[in-house]
């Protein structure tokens, strides 16, 4: 484990949920945290600020106000929206449904990484953390995620590309790239699912909490590890995980043990 | 492209959309159709595609434009349902390739992802969308054919291992992902097409409908030619695949017909013989999701 400075960390999406989890967890660790997001409930976390990751402008707004805070440490790609897609919807849902998922979930973390990464080398380092689905691993992944949703994983799957090819392009530059590939997380936007806010208690019980996923973050941070997508499953202990060979780092192994 | 049999497959008669069809392997797909004696409608960004419609041995009409462009997108599936009739198969081929990185700036950056996810994975989306309902409707199954990259593929995960291969590069150690540092964007968008892969074979199964993807490796094209600066060296040249044993795969894929794979997708990897092998055990979905229902 290497000793982490903290410097700054850019929260995309911090208003609810696992974003403002990441976002006070890291404050907590340190780091002196920008968490920004479109609903302007992100303004009551320190340094909080309105702004829509799929705009440029906006996007060149945070990076100027995040590097005023001090060193550009961290970005963790976590803005995402989801929706139900069902193939047979109207052409123009189908348009629009492309740029609701997709000007966020791809468009803006390439944005935002890309504005943050003359910074963090300029910086010798640093992370990019990209927040995806474990639908992207095989195995446990099996048969979970409906057929209305092929632009939202279509938007993850995407990912990999980045975090790949990032991890390899940055590596000379000290800067770690990793996704983190998540089962159902018992967050309010979750709760929103289910009538009532109410989950049934037989999945209750197996959702991962934000708190654990804010923890894997900080140890994926802290393992000097890049290029690699971390799962975290449902009704199981979050942890980082033996290291994988290098063809498997993306991917996963074929067959998880149980 | 005279030598191949005559048009006496169970494919003959049948409809085919083919995205980027004017050179490279979107060509060598409708060439290898048409001479199965599938009925087509091209398209591509180039004017030559009135040139290859010309030319074709079967009833064939193209459109000029962009597949990003919903309205283009439009124009070619409602105007190929309008002359031919009935839609069967859609090859989702149209692909870009151009040069990115983690260090580009915001200007260069936006356009790329314009271009290149716009091409590669929208445009396929666009596609499949259009034609979908269209397939549905028609209640006679069909084929949709996703074309990706070997960037997707390793050695053994989630794929094929290759014991004792000779000709195979990656003899010596486990073939990894991505295409390689320039490539992000192109990358991000092929990866993307397996949220499409799977999420329409799903959809589709119960309506006869099969999703599969081609997993491109290097093969000779216009796109890798040109990556090569139309000037690739000898050794480079005599590694490729040839987009001819491609396009015979696609079609031995379009002849097992309903009763075939599903969500699958379809390796080609420099080194291996290029063939339509046995399907691959399901990793990412369960096989029950996938059992396609075969139509009337």
């Amino acid at each position: 484990m290497t000793t982490m400075q903290p410097g700054v960390a850019i929260v995309s999406g911090a208003a609810q949920g696992l974003g403002r989890v990441f976002s006070e967890r890291l404050t907590a660790k340190g780091f002196t945290v920008l968490p920004f997001d479109k609903d302007p409930a992100v303004t009551d976390l320190e340094h909080g600020m309105v702004a829509d990751v799929s705009r440029r402008e906006d996007v060149e707004r945070v990076l100027v106000a995040a590097t005023r805070l001090g060193r550009l440490e961290a970005v963790i790609n976590n803005a995402g929206t989801w929706r139900r897609t069902p193939v047979q919807s109207s052409w123009q849902q189908a348009i629009d449904d492309w740029d609701f998922i997709m000007d966020t979930n791809l468009l803006g973390v390439l944005l935002l990484s890309r504005a943050a990464v003359p910074h963090l080398i300029e910086n010798g380092g640093g992370h990019i953390v990209n927040l995806s689905t474990y639908y992207v691993l095989p195995a446990r992944s099996s048969g979970t995620n409906p057929p209305e949703t092929d632009l939202y994983n279509a938007s993850k799957w995407a990912l990999n590309g980045f975090t790949d090819a990032w991890a390899k392009t940055l590596y000379k530059h000290g800067i770690k790239v990793n996704g983190m590939c998540m089962g159902a997380v018992d967050t309010a936007m979750l709760r929103n699912f289910f009538p009532n806010g109410a989950i049934p208690p037989e999945f209750a019980h197996t959702l991962i909490k934000p708190h654990d996923l804010a923890q894997q973050l900080l140890d994926i941070m802290a393992s000097g590890r890049t290029g690699e997508n971390f799962g975290a499953w449902m009704g199981e202990r979050v942890e980082l995980g033996p290291q994988p060979p290098i063809h498997q780092r993306i991917t996963g192994p074929a067959h998880h043990g149980r | 492209m005279t030598n191949q049999s005559p048009p006496t497959t169970e494919l003959a008669g049948k409809t085919a959309i083919v995205t980027g069809a004017a050179v490279g392997l979107g060509n060598a797909y409708a060439r290898a159709l048409a001479h199965q004696g599938v009925k087509l409608a091209l398209c591509d960004l180039r004017p030559e595609i009135y040139d290859l419609a010309d030319v074709l041995p079967t009833e064939c009409h193209a459109w000029q434009g962009d597949v990003s462009d919903p309205d283009h997108v439009r124009a070619v599936v409602d105007g190929s349902r309008e002359v031919l009739g009935h839609l069967d198969i859609l090859i989702n081929n149209a692909g870009v390739w151009g040069s990115s990185s983690a260090r580009d700036d915001l200007d260069k950056s936006e356009a790329d992802y314009a271009k290149i996810v716009g091409t590669n994975l929208k445009g396929e989306y666009l596609f499949g969308r259009a034609v979908i309902p269209i397939l549905i409707e028609q209640g006679t199954g069909g084929d949709i054919v996703n074309i990706a990259t070997d960037h997707m593929v390793t050695c053994g995960t989630p794929w094929t291992v290759c014991p004792n291969l000779e000709t195979c590069p990656w003899g010596t150690q486990p073939r990894p992902t991505g295409g390689g540092d320039a490539m992000d964007i192109y990358d991000a968008a092929k990866w993307g097409l397996n949220g499409l892969l799977y999420g329409w074979a799903k959809a589709l199964a119960p309506h006869g409908i099969r999703v599969n993807q081609l997993c491109m490796g290097a093969t000779d094209s216009h796109m890798l030619r040109g990556f090569h600066n139309f000037d690739p060296s000898p050794e480079e040249e005599a590694s490729w695949m040839r987009a001819e044993d491609a396009s015979r795969v696609l079609i031995e894929l379009l002849q097992e017909g309903a009763m075939g794979r599903n969500a699958q997708n379809i390796n080609f990897c420099v080194g291996r013989p290029v063939a339509l092998e046995p399907p691959l055990e399901q990793i990412y979905v369960r096989p029950d999701q996938v059992r396609v229902t075969p139509q009337s």
